[in-house]
């Protein structure tokens, strides 16, 4: 298969660092620009389930950054109903050529776990978040047994 | 050894012992570094020589003998140091003849009488040093300061100090002229010198006099030294000049000023690199020299300055043009030093040196402009603005004041056509002081053939200026751009924006029609002088007047050649470039007709342009083929349609490189961009900045991703500044990259021949990156993009388009500019048919346009003038009319394209107008009769 030797390397070193938090990787053998993975957070409320998401990778990567999105719907304060997902390492303005992708990752499973209110997408989530942590929680885990993958069992 | 005042030495010995050589004991170079101008000058004549030197052997006979009179003078040749010996007179005879081959000190001849601040008149004609004690300290401080490392020349000063005491003290007093006899004499002998070739100036002796002006408050011996050295150019030119020349015996009175040797000496290291090439004079050391000058209050010598300035270039003037003796370098080194002349701020030097200084230059031969420019370019980078502000300030100034009429145009005014030819020389040396690139970028170049009139050579007689064609040939590039090798199109960053060249007022004043006659005839004759020669101080919107001159005479031209055609019965009149198409197959039909055109007759391209619509009544004066253009535009770069893709980042459209389209379909839509420009239409593309820069002919260079690619510029960019070495490991990137086609699928191309197993490291980063912007700018899209500037050019190879136009101004003619000022627009707006500015209608209007949102207002553009685009020069050149249609109807507003005219009916309310404006804005498609 033909490919840029960054993106295969990158490839094999993720799937060989065997991480907890982002599994059961799958690529399109036809294109290597597109990677589909299990997000599997560990703090509540999202720890009872597993999230896919879908890397798509620019053709002039590494010079662009690549875009992130939720195939599986999520009650998150940062990423919206159409699975977009706001992460200023891959921003445009910050992107930098260097970063590699398991970066681009775990930053992802570290807001995922953690939201940052501050910067919402959706605002309404943001607002409960910070106002009504509670309902907050119980509604995002509610809406995670109702949507989430199932956790690997490992 | 002597009692020489203790600090002075002691700064001096710190100075000099650091790089002492042997002491040099012959008088020859002695000479060279001697105390006064008057002892050796290769011009003075023999005679004059000797009479300077009896003088000076004449003076120290009488210091050995009588003594300066001071009580404590501190020379040991002095008798009222009380240090020498007594002597007899001849034996004092002997010894002077001794101490002036040494050039021992001097004594001030009657120091008593002249009061300590007034004893430092500096007369620079003789170009002393002054001989205040205080005055000396602080120089010798400053010295310190400007001049802590030693350099050659500086042992020498201290050598010839341990073997002779240093004179400071021989300054000639203008003021005393009743003192000895020999002085005075001496006196008139240094003037009769110092008036054939005056004293150069230099840094230290400018400081010397700035400081005394500003003590004493007598500004003569400022204001004289500055006449003198100004108004000679062979002394101006050396002025200031840095120490290669330093040691040159030419140059009189120089060597004598041994502070203002270590002075230059000082001046930046890399003078030296410079002094190598040629440029003797020492910019940075000329500039301190006008910072000191500067600081004296500027009514003290202005005025004198600004008549030596002016002497000056009519002196420059005379030996350029007429004499030929002045050299080449020395009238450029003239014209660095008067432009580092700080501001004077007053009207005579705008009114009366400038003029005369640009006049002046004006005969300076081209390659004497070239090294002006150069100079600038390196040594003078933060002198340009202020050199393009005062010339700016001088032309504006010029047109203003002055009543150009038909008789006496702007093109015949000396001080306004002088300063535009002097400042080309900026604008060379703004680019060359900017960051240039290699011009080896250059596209290739593409031959249009098939563009021959088959009857040329018959009607040749007849018609007798086939003037239009081949005028491309006649139109040679600038000199001065070939000398200096470089070309606007190669300057990717100037040093000062290419916009603060534009003159607005001149723009304005400019009758086109005239200076686009003199820019015709002089190509065949050379004589008049026309504007557009000097496209950089042109707006865009008088040179796109010029352009559109051009092209309807080349209209009319055609028309004419038809018309003979007919005549002679070779083909059928064919006055315009008609098209019929249908509005639901507009592009099929357009691409169609043009490419049968483009087959059969390329030239018909030029004629103009006159589109019908099948079954529409609407008559072509322009603003159905505006719609036209419009249309096929909006699809053709519509992305479904293949030829072009839309740029996610920065929304531009660009070649799609794996199109289906053939290459005569982007001929063609080059042929749609020719014509837009060629009928002055104004087409909503959005290409980035690289297509024009290509279209005029280079090529696409990693710099120009900035626009095209923002992100992946940044990121390109990114890994250039990337420092560490372990950039291999990092970015894992090798010189095969990817790209995608249209359909997402994911390409793969090698930059180099294998080059999946070369990795980019520190060392070939660059070239990686080249090579990457070469093939996403330049290979990818070669064979559509040569299509397409094929056909651009098969309509605009003939006109002076490329000379005329930098790729930003083209894009401005194609697109307009983007700036949507609609109260510029109101202003500028007239009214007709019983309208006024303060017809409640009209108030009603423009208080509903200004709440229009963005939208909107390009829909009324649209509907008012068949383009949403601003036109160039802003939307006050619209030349918008509303005119009233009858009174309050139900009747809903209409629009004349091709006149810019919109109809308003009298409606009765604010609400009715509204209703219906918005109607007619967003309904509107298609012609009609009224």
């Amino acid at each position: 298969m033909a490919a840029t030797r960054r993106l295969q390397k990158e490839l094999n070193d993720i799937r060989q660092s065997g991480l907890k938090s982002f599994r059961d990787i799958q690529v399109d053998e036809s294109n290597i620009l597109t990677w589909q993975g299990l997000i599997v957070p560990d703090n509540s409320p999202y720890n009872k389930g597993a999230f896919r998401i879908e890397i798509n990778f620019p053709a002039e990567y590494p010079f662009k950054p690549p875009k992130i999105s939720f195939k599986t719907k999520i009650y998150h304060p940062n990423i919206d109903e159409k699975g977009q997902v706001c992460l200023p390492i891959i921003s445009a303005e910050n992107w930098k050529p260097a970063t590699k992708t398991d970066q681009v990752i775990q930053a992802l499973v570290a807001l995922v776990n953690d939201p940052e209110p501050e910067h919402p997408l959706r605002a309404e989530l943001a607002e409960e978040f910070l106002k009504d942590r509670k309902k907050f929680t119980k509604n995002a885990e509610e809406f995670t047994k109702k949507h989430s993958e199932k956790r690997p069992s490992d | 050894m002597n009692s020489k005042s203790e600090t002075d030495e002691a700064s001096r010995g710190s100075e000099a012992s650091s790089s002492k050589t042997s002491a040099p004991d012959n008088t020859e170079e002695e000479s060279t570094s001697g105390l006064c101008s008057n002892t050796v000058t290769d011009h003075t004549q023999d005679i004059m020589k000797r009479a300077a030197a009896k003088q000076l052997i004449e003076r120290y006979f009488y210091q050995l003998l009588d003594g300066c009179g001071k009580p404590n003078c501190d020379n040991k040749y002095c008798a009222s140091s009380g240090e020498a010996r007594n002597l007899s007179p001849n034996e004092a005879a002997a010894e002077a003849i001794k101490l002036f081959y040494k050039e021992a000190r001097l004594c001030d001849t009657l120091p008593n009488k002249v009061p300590r601040t007034e004893s430092s008149p500096c007369h620079s004609s003789s170009s002393t040093t002054c001989n205040t004690s205080s005055a000396k300290d602080k120089e010798d401080n400053k010295e310190k300061e400007e001049a802590p490392e030693s350099n050659p020349t500086s042992s020498k000063e201290s050598t010839s100090k341990e073997m002779e005491p240093e004179t400071s003290h021989n300054v000639t007093h203008q003021e005393e002229p009743k003192t000895r006899s020999y002085n005075s004499k001496n006196q008139m002998l240094l003037r009769l010198i110092n008036n054939n070739y005056g004293a150069p100036l230099t840094e230290e002796s400018m400081y010397q006099l700035c400081e005394d002006c500003l003590q004493t408050k007598v500004r003569q011996p400022l204001i004289k030294a500055l006449g003198e050295a100004f108004t000679t150019p062979a002394t101006l030119a050396r002025s200031f000049a840095c120490k290669v020349v330093e040691n040159n015996e030419a140059i009189p009175g120089k060597s004598s000023d041994k502070e203002s040797k270590a002075m230059c000496l000082s001046s930046d290291p890399d003078k030296d690199v410079d002094s190598v090439t040629g440029p003797e004079l020492d910019v940075a050391s000329c500039r301190r020299a006008f910072q000191y000058l500067a600081k004296v209050p500027s009514e003290n010598y202005s005025s004198a300055l600004v008549t030596a300035l002016k002497t000056l270039a009519d002196n420059m003037l005379i030996d350029l043009r007429i004499t030929k003796k002045l050299l080449m370098d020395d009238a450029v080194n003239c014209f660095v030093i008067a432009f580092e002349v700080p501001d004077l701020g007053c009207s005579d030097y705008l009114e009366i040196a400038l003029p005369a200084l640009c006049h002046a230059a004006e005969h300076l031969s081209v390659k004497g402009q070239a090294k002006l420019a150069r100079i600038w370019a390196q040594h003078c980078k933060d002198s340009l603005r202020h050199i393009l502000e005062t010339l700016q300030q001088l032309i504006t100034l010029r047109v203003i004041s002055t009543n150009y009429t038909r008789s006496f145009q702007v093109q015949d005014d000396e001080v306004v056509t002088c300063a535009t030819k002097f400042m080309k020389i900026v604008y060379y040396a703004n680019m060359l002081a900017g960051s240039m690139e290699s011009n080896s970028l250059r596209e290739e170049p593409i031959v249009i053939n098939n563009q021959q009139d088959p009857l040329e050579n018959v009607l040749g007689h007849l018609y007798p200026p086939t003037s239009m064609k081949g005028s491309k040939h006649a139109q040679p590039d600038d000199p001065l751009a070939i000398e200096l090798d470089i070309h606007v199109l190669d300057a990717r960053k100037p040093y000062l924006p290419f916009e603060e060249f534009y003159n607005e007022p001149l723009s304005d004043t400019i009758e086109m029609d005239i200076d686009f006659g003199n820019f015709k005839t002089e190509i065949s004759k050379g004589k008049k002088f026309a504007f557009l020669k000097y496209p950089f101080i042109l707006t865009v919107a008088t040179k796109s007047l010029g352009l559109y001159y051009e092209n309807r005479i080349r209209m009319y031209s055609e028309r004419r050649v038809s018309l003979l055609h007919a005549v002679v019965g070779a083909a059928p009149p064919m006055p315009f470039l008609r098209l019929k198409v249908r509005r639901s197959h507009i592009i099929d039909d357009a691409l169609v007709g043009l490419e049968m055109v483009a087959m059969e007759r390329a030239l018909d391209l030029k004629k103009q342009l006159v589109v019908e619509f099948e079954g529409e009544q609407g008559v072509d004066e322009g603003g159905v083929s505006k719609e036209f253009f419009q249309l096929i535009v909006e699809e053709i770069f519509n992305p479904d349609y293949g030829m072009f893709t839309q740029q996610p980042d920065s929304l531009t459209v660009w070649f799609n490189m794996t199109s289906f389209e053939t290459e005569a379909q982007f001929t063609l839509i080059g042929i749609v961009l020719g014509l837009a420009i060629y009928n002055n239409v104004i087409l909503a593309v959005n290409f980035p900045m690289v297509v024009y820069r290509k279209l005029m002919g280079k090529k696409g260079s990693f710099e120009d991703l900035a626009d095209w690619n923002p992100t992946l510029y940044n990121g390109l960019k990114d890994m250039l500044e990337y420092d560490g070495s372990d950039l291999e490991e990092a970015y894992y990137q090798t010189f095969r990259i990817c790209y995608q086609d249209v359909f997402g699928n994911a390409i793969f191309h090698d930059l180099k021949e294998d080059g999946d197993n070369i990795f980019v490291t520190q060392e070939n980063k660059k070239e990686f990156v080249e090579l990457y912007s070469n093939f996403l700018l330049n290979d990818s899209v070669d064979t559509q993009f040569r299509a397409f500037r094929r056909g651009f050019l098969m309509v605009t190879d003939e006109s002076p388009l490329a000379v005329l136009f930098r790729p930003e101004e083209v894009e401005m003619l194609v697109c307009g500019s983007r700036n949507f000022d609609f109260n510029e627009l109101e202003k500028s707006t007239e009214y007709d048919g019983g309208y006024t500015s303060d017809s409640q209608t009209i108030k009603d209007f423009w208080s509903i346009v200004h709440s229009l949102s963005l939208d909107d207002k390009r829909k009324l553009l649209q509907f008012t003038t068949g383009s949403d685009r601003v036109p160039v020069g802003g939307l006050s050149h619209l030349k918008l009319v509303i005119a009233r249609n009858g009174p309050d109807s139900d009747r809903l507003p209409t629009a004349h394209t091709c006149f810019n005219v919109l109809l308003l009916p009298e409606y009765e309310t604010k609400d009715k107008l509204q209703d219906r404006l918005m109607k007619a804005i967003n309904y509107s498609k298609g012609f009609g009769m009224l």
